[in-house]
């Protein structure tokens, strides 16, 4: 039953994005209120979308201010990306694309991957959308070009919108329907938790030095971790604290202290620790295909130099 | 001292993560729609990096259900292949602009020689 109305839902969305492609070659007061219209569909289409969601799936009162701020950045998102499809200025659409990244980063806070976020801005914004910017300034068309030919309208007519449409619409049909059909049940988050706890807390282990500071905001005594009889450095507890045995400075025995969980390892030491631990091949495959990319370009960018050079000369000896 | 578990830890309402699950659907279908129906060469390589945004997304929502950072990792080899290809695409980009002095695409419909 809910997949169908979310279908329809997406229907509806897809109808008024093709409705705001299409206005685009109208122009003056009339494609004005086209545009309006189109647009109004479309926010209909997603704010059903959205609530359908909402409505499908139970929320406990605590979360709802957190429900709010991520149903706040995913209408911008998409709002953002429909300009960036619909724009007929390229500027405008890079501009456009830098909101979706920044609203982007802003949910991912919300999911907390701090460190992917701050990322995300500094990487996507920050290097690559100032890349895209160069591009356009190198590749502009001067205004001359725009009067003249029927060839220069490219941005403002989109190529078989109905066609494009219908893709995106399948595409997003089959893998939102795929949200409604998903099992999450509060046992299994349970599991992932404790899981998850157990494997930051291990995390912590690998890093004895960060360890031990964290063992001293318990007990400032603290010089050193002594390692269990099965070499581990700690012990995790069921109510997701752990227990660790630490020489003291005071000339004490060695005694077992208990860390609460709010000592955890944050994201950005996950992040770092899943990196070099679980995944050092990909990280070395990553520089590897960064430097083949760098290679690339060199070399592109060598051949536009030559055949500049070429055309200069034959120019000069002409 | 502080007992309480940090925001990462604590068991997210699913209706958070569906929510984020539609919205990367949603943007890669219009970075889809986008490069099928955009006739600007640059513009349609935007489109290419909505689509790397909306699976990034997918993949944030995935390492908070599940509470395995696995996921944050991916985003940023994604990050990674991302700034390659734009590196690469754009150097492309600018190499047939000076061919033809045109960002139109349909420019470029047939292969060979000019």
């Amino acid at each position: 039953m809910v997949p169908l109305l979310f279908y329809a839902a997406c229907a509806v969305a897809s109808a008024g994005l093709l409705l705001l492609l299409m206005a685009k070659a109208g122009t003056g007061e009339h494609g004005r209120a086209k545009r309006v219209a189109a647009s109004l569909i479309g926010l209909a289409g997603i704010a059903w979308i959205l609530v359908l969601i909402v409505q499908a799936i139970p929320v406990p009162d605590n979360s709802l201010g957190q429900l709010g701020l991520i149903l706040l950045c995913s209408f911008i998102s998409i709002a953002a990306a429909v300009r960036v499809i619909t724009h007929h200025r390229p500027v405008f659409c890079a501009l456009y694309f830098v909101l979706v990244v920044l609203s982007g980063a802003a949910t991912f806070v919300l999911l907390s991957a701090e460190f992917v976020a701050f990322a995300l801005v500094i990487v996507y914004a920050g290097a690559i959308l100032i890349t895209y910017l160069f591009v356009l300034m190198l590749a502009q068309q001067t205004p001359a070009d725009l009067n003249g030919s029927d060839a220069v309208n490219y941005d403002s007519i989109p190529r078989e919108p109905a066609s494009a449409v219908i893709a995106g619409f399948v595409l997003v049909a089959v893998l939102g329907g795929a949200v409604f059909g998903a099992d999450r049940s509060p046992a299994r988050a349970t599991i992932d938790q404790a899981r998850a706890i157990e494997g930051a807390w291990y995390d912590l282990a690998w890093m004895p030095r960060t360890l031990t500071e964290q063992a001293r905001r318990v007990d400032p005594t603290v010089i050193a971790i002594v390692p269990e009889a099965n070499g581990h450095l700690l012990r995790v507890q069921p109510d997701h604290s752990a227990l660790v045995r630490v020489q003291h400075s005071d000339g004490r025995p060695a005694s077992t202290i208990t860390l609460p969980p709010s000592l955890l390892p944050d994201n950005t030491s996950r992040v770092g620790m899943a990196l070099v631990t679980r995944f050092p091949v990909s990280l070395e495959l990553a520089g590897v295909i960064l430097l083949m990319a760098m290679l690339g370009a060199v070399v592109l960018a060598r051949r536009t130099v030559e055949s500049t050079t070429t055309t200069a000369s034959r120019e000069s000896n002409a | 001292m502080n007992d309480a578990l940090s925001s990462a830890f604590t068991i997210i309402a699913p209706a958070q993560i569906s929510i984020a699950l539609a919205v990367s659907a949603i943007l890669f279908g219009l970075g889809l729609i986008g490069f099928l129906c955009r006739r600007n060469m640059i513009i349609m390589f935007l489109c290419t990096e909505l689509m790397f945004q909306g699976a990034a997304l997918a993949m944030v929502a995935f390492a908070r259900m599940r509470m395995d950072v696995s996921g944050q990792v991916f985003v940023i080899f994604i990050l990674t292949v991302a700034a390659a290809e734009a590196a690469l695409a754009l150097g492309l980009v600018v190499l047939l602009y000076r061919r033809r002095e045109t960002l139109n695409s349909e420019v470029w419909s047939e292969l060979g020689e000019s």
